[in-house]
């Protein structure tokens, strides 16, 4: 500690981490790519806090996540603070906005942000914001989010090369350095916690397996062949991902560096690892082709900075947990209570001392999206009393909230944590 | 039958070379493609949908069984058609309209061909009136419905609603699956069934199966 007082929200969210109790429940609503707001819902709650009018940033194109800015922030009550990503998930700078308009609604994207509509109606954006290049990106007409175009070159399977999977791995620039200090000033004004996601620690996360950020992969880049390659190409898996280790190391020793402990926690990976009433995998492939990474990684922030570790698995993913905390990872988000076997009590009481759970504050899949603001708000007083005893945890719905999802729902939300939290709603 | 047993285990190890070496041997020797199916194909993928239930398989073991069975089938299925034998049903399938996400429903797509059935596969983002042209054209009996987002979910409801304009409704049974897709939800849009993994949905498209005939 450096015997500076911090900011509540700050405390609070320090505090819930070590698993001591904090003052409130922190909330976190737009901090990471995986704890974010569609820029519909964002525009909608602007104009429910009667927020100034202006178009919201699109940091994170593939999912459509909207900027949360410091208005938005502080009638939302909001704890944490997120150092947005300097490249999105389609390779260009978030710098340079200019106006864009999807569905009838007008929002601010990057310079580098260049897009078509195809004859059906679909668009489709290219990597880097490069027109020569193929698309690597779609969405459906009448759509609200990105996906991949997979872009599989033809490989040699008894020839396969580690470093054609290892491209978009690169040495951290001074760019991206000053990057984060210049926001992480920022967000210490804030005086809440900071959170950030300095990339390349993803071990085959299946939303960069196709790369969509590069003009024109090579490796293994279908995502069915991805899958199939964890079964039957375990040597070149693990020749990616040790690569792709010793890069993360090196570069965030030149992080840490440069932005110290000034930071509370790092994202780290979001390798989903469970589906809706399974896994993706069983707990012996995680164990043989990820933990490995997954602990040197850790080791190494535990064993340097006081950063504690974010991972992302949406799903059926209690199998994994005591692999997870064995890597040393100190939080799990989503937190899909409504997947099989991922009961808030029975989470709580096994892990609750061990883990962090930062997210499981309601059901974005059907309460949040379909259900009525009562609903809603029934939910969420459950859930924080469940997760919120001894701290570890942060509030947080499960995964980004979709398009479509009721405003009114989402206010629900935020006022039945602030009715938990005894704080008068805004 | 010790050929039958090897093509069965071809099949269980996802080995996609010795399916397909195996399926070339055994029509050179004589083997009736029929036979092939019911005795090596649909048992084997029957047992790889059992250990999938169980957990003893995931996606990976699922998608080179998969793989092995195409194999095989790309093989049979030109000696089937033209021997005019009968597949267990006709499945039209694709991924909503909107939605891009196909992995599940290429799984379903996969184990339902294994199960016996003869797939025709939309896509993904497939429009009503897509799937209300292909059942007309394939006289399916059964249309299966794919959706991984929330904000999807309605066009489910959009495609019934559709075959029911087509007056074609009656003609199929519509099952439906995905992440965020419910039994209840299924009820609710007017589905005939819901399935919550691609293993199920075998069992499903067979009991609809069933209840058509009936």
């Amino acid at each position: 500690m450096t015997g500076t007082a911090l900011q509540p929200a700050r405390q609070r969210v320090r505090d819930t981490l070590a698993h001591r109790e904090p003052d409130r429940v922190p909330i976190d609503l737009g901090s990471t790519s995986v704890t974010g707001i569609h820029v519909s819902v964002v525009m909608g709650l602007r104009e429910y806090y009667g927020l100034e009018k202006q178009l919201v940033k699109v940091y994170d194109p593939y999912q459509m996540l909207g900027a949360v800015e410091e208005d938005l922030a502080r009638a939302m009550k909001v704890d944490v603070w997120g150092i947005p990503r300097r490249r999105s998930h389609f390779g260009f700078v978030n710098e340079n906005w200019k106006p864009w308009r999807v569905n009838g609604l007008e929002v601010l994207v990057a310079g580098g942000f260049e897009v078509d509509t195809e004859p059906d109606g679909s668009i489709v954006i290219y990597p880097q914001g490069d027109r020569t290049a193929a698309p690597s990106g779609r969405m459906p007409a009448g759509g609200w989010f990105f996906d991949s175009i997979v872009r599989q070159n033809h490989f040699d399977p008894d020839h396969l090369d580690p470093a054609d999977n290892l491209e978009e791995y690169k040495p951290v620039s001074e760019e991206d350095l000053e990057w984060n200090l210049g926001w992480l000033a920022v967000g210490e004004m804030t005086g809440r916690g900071i959170i950030a996601a300095f990339g390349g620690t993803g071990f085959g996360d299946i939303a960069t397996v196709p790369a969509p950020g590069l003009k024109d992969p090579r490796g293994i880049r279908d995502i069915s062949e991805w899958y199939v390659s964890l079964r039957s190409r375990k040597s070149h898996i693990h020749a990616i991902f040790e690569r792709q280790c010793e890069l993360a190391l090196e570069n965030l020793k030149k992080i840490h560096n440069a932005v110290g402990d000034r930071i509370d926690a790092v994202y780290l990976c979001g390798t989903d690892f469970g589906t809706q009433n399974s896994a993706f995998c069983s707990v012996a492939t995680f164990r043989q082709l990820w933990l490995p990474y997954y602990s040197a990684i850790c080791k190494w922030i535990h064993a340097n900075t006081r950063w504690k570790c974010f991972k992302h698995s949406c799903g059926s993913v209690e199998r994994f947990f005591e692999s997870m905390i064995e890597a040393g990872f100190d939080i799990i988000n989503p937190v899909q209570c409504s997947a099989a076997g991922m009961e808030p009590e029975k989470l709580k009481k096994t892990y609750g001392s061990r883990l962090v759970f930062w997210g499981g504050g309601v059901d974005t899949q059907k309460t949040l999206a379909f259900g009525t603001p009562e609903q809603v708000r029934e939910e969420v007083l459950r859930r924080c009393e469940v997760f919120a005893p001894g701290g570890g945890f942060v509030f947080n719905p499960v995964h980004n909230i979709q398009a479509m999802t009721p405003v009114a729902n989402v206010v629900a939300m935020l006022n039945a944590v602030h009715e938990f939290n005894g704080v008068p709603n805004a | 039958m010790p050929e039958f047993e090897k093509l069965h285990q071809a099949v269980l190890d996802g080995d996609q070379k010795a399916a397909r070496s195996l399926t070339e041997a055994m029509l050179a020797e004589g083997v009736a493609p029929l036979d092939m199916i019911t005795k090596a194909m649909v048992p084997a993928m029957d047992e790889v949908g059992r250990r999938f239930e169980c957990e003893e398989y995931f996606v990976p073991e699922l998608l080179l069984s998969a793989r092995a069975m195409k194999a095989s089938m790309e093989l049979l299925r030109p000696l089937l058609t033209a021997s005019g034998a009968q597949p267990a049903g006709r499945v039209v399938i694709g991924t909503v309209k909107g939605d891009l996400h196909d992995i599940g429903k290429n799984l379903v797509a996969s184990m339902l061909e294994g199960g016996g059935f003869e797939v025709v596969d939309l896509g993904a983002d497939v429009a009503p009136e897509k799937f209300i042209e292909a059942v007309k054209q394939s006289g399916a009996q059964i249309v299966a419905l794919s959706a991984l987002l929330t904000v999807t979910m309605p066009s489910m409801r959009t495609t019934i609603d559709a075959l029911n304009q087509a007056g074609i409704r009656n003609q199929v049974k519509v099952m439906v699956g995905g992440a965020p897709v419910t039994s209840q939800f299924a009820t609710e849009i007017g589905a005939d069934g819901y399935s919550e993994n691609a293993s199920a949905a075998v069992q499903l498209a067979r009991k609809l199966m069933a209840g058509s005939q009936a």
